[in-house]
């Protein structure tokens, strides 16, 4: 019975790698494309490229509502069905932003699994200091937590007046969609 | 030795080759329904020529009266040289038929907007023809003389334009602001206004009494539909103008209030 069990284990292992493997990755990334323009957010002059397990895009700029917002060096798609992970390196955000938030984040994390899969996980650190967020799907609700850099403490104080203080020292960022 | 012919290996095999392609085959069903091509920004570049602003009353009048008269004298020359030998059309629309003197037979069909001898035409009247050049208006004349042929007379007629005064405004004020939006939105309240999907430009929605706003010529309910002779017709186009402001020594806006179209100027010290 138990050997039974870890043959069925073992074929589903193997069929589900070999969807990821045979995923069209790179239409599938299209196909989102096509589900954000109606946002007005429009990912431009990337290059795209099927990594077999992973997708890889580099030298994204993010345009919203035609402006460019932000230049991404990396992002790493990675879809184990399971487990899926956006992780996006070097991100710039526009020289428009400058007055609300400092321009240069180091590192975005996206998390899905299927242990809580209504809501995604968001870990993104930069100059701004570090920040905690999670995106309810049925909500559609945004809840950030920022623990404030000294450039943001310093030069950003406008900025954090706006958001929530809480008793531990972090600010707290609230939108629904 | 591994019997390879074993049929519990074969049966496995036989297992991960049909998972295998089910996996194929719905990565092909997937490839099927999903789009072969991303979504690319297509910006549509504005060719209207850059907004200049040329004070020619000051130029006029830092120069003395001879100089003056013989920039006239120079171009009236110019626009003397020219015959008009036929006009057809409208106020708007139509053409004109025009030669120099010194090759009379040498013909040019000018069209309303078009340019001849650095001289453009802007309007047909139906003895005359108006051109501009350099902010000033010439009128070429059909001229029947006794024995019917046509000569042209040469009005050099300068109209004197209605020019908008120039606002002040000093670079710290345009730099402050740009460091404190939020203060911008708190005295005066914009939002796009569309002709059906296309951005047609941004409503003046509130502009809070005694802010520098309702010292700036703006009114409420007016459509920003240009800046520095840029149609606003995207955000991309107001970017062109916000990420250039500290640049400018001119800022020019055109509006429309009460279905009429106003030209502000402000000029940025």
């Amino acid at each position: 019975m138990v050997k039974k069990i870890l043959i069925f284990f073992i074929y589903l292992i193997f069929f589900i790698t070999s969807i990821i493997y045979f995923m069209p990755k790179v239409n599938l990334y299209y196909f989102l494309e096509h589900k954000l323009k109606p946002s007005s957010v429009i990912i431009s002059m990337e290059e795209v490229e099927d990594k077999g397990l992973n997708l890889e895009i580099q030298n994204a700029k993010v345009f919203f509502k035609s402006i460019e917002s932000a230049e991404i060096s990396k992002i790493n798609l990675s879809i184990f069905l399971i487990f899926n992970k956006l992780n996006a390196k070097n991100i710039t955000l526009s020289s428009i932003t400058k007055s609300f938030i400092p321009t240069k984040i180091d590192n975005i994390d996206v998390v899905m699994s299927v242990l809580n899969p209504l809501n995604a996980h968001i870990y993104a650190t930069g100059e701004f200091g570090k920040a905690y967020g999670v995106y309810n799907i049925i909500d559609k609700s945004l809840k950030v937590k920022l623990t404030p850099s000294n450039i943001m403490k310093t030069k950003y104080k406008k900025t954090l007046m706006g958001l929530k203080k809480s008793e531990n020292g972090e600010y707290e960022y609230v939108k629904n969609f | 030795m591994l019997k390879i012919s074993s049929s519990s290996l074969i049966s496995i095999a036989n297992k991960l080759l049909i998972i295998f392609l089910i996996a194929k085959g719905l990565s092909l069903v997937a490839l099927w329904y999903l789009p072969n091509d991303g979504v690319e920004l297509n910006l549509q570049k504005n060719y209207q020529p850059l907004y200049q602003r040329v004070d020619f009353k000051n130029m006029l009048i830092n120069q003395d009266k001879t100089s003056q008269q013989s920039t006239i004298k120079i171009q009236d020359t110019s626009m003397s040289n020219m015959i008009l030998k036929g006009l057809y059309g409208t106020k708007t629309k139509g053409f004109i038929i025009i030669a120099m003197k010194s090759n009379s037979k040498k013909t040019s069909i000018i069209g309303i907007g078009e340019l001849y001898q650095g001289f453009k035409l802007i309007k047909i009247k139906p003895k005359s023809a108006v051109f501009i050049k350099d902010s000033k208006k010439y009128i070429l004349e059909l001229k029947k003389i006794k024995k019917g042929s046509i000569i042209t007379k040469i009005k050099p007629k300068v109209l004197k334009e209605k020019l908008t005064k120039p606002i002040l405004i000093s670079k710290t004020e345009i730099a402050n602001y740009v460091a404190n939006p939020t203060q911008m939105w708190k005295e005066i309240s914009i939002s796009e206004v569309k002709n059906g999907k296309k951005l047609k430009g941004f409503k003046v929605n509130s502009i809070v009494k005694n802010s520098r706003f309702a010292t700036l010529g703006l009114k409420k309910g007016d459509i920003i539909i240009k800046a520095n002779n840029i149609a606003l017709k995207s955000y991309n186009d107001v970017m062109s103008i916000y990420n250039n402001i500290s640049k400018l020594k001119i800022l020019q806006i055109v509006l429309l209030r009460e279905n009429k179209e106003k030209e502000l100027i402000y000029e940025i010290d």
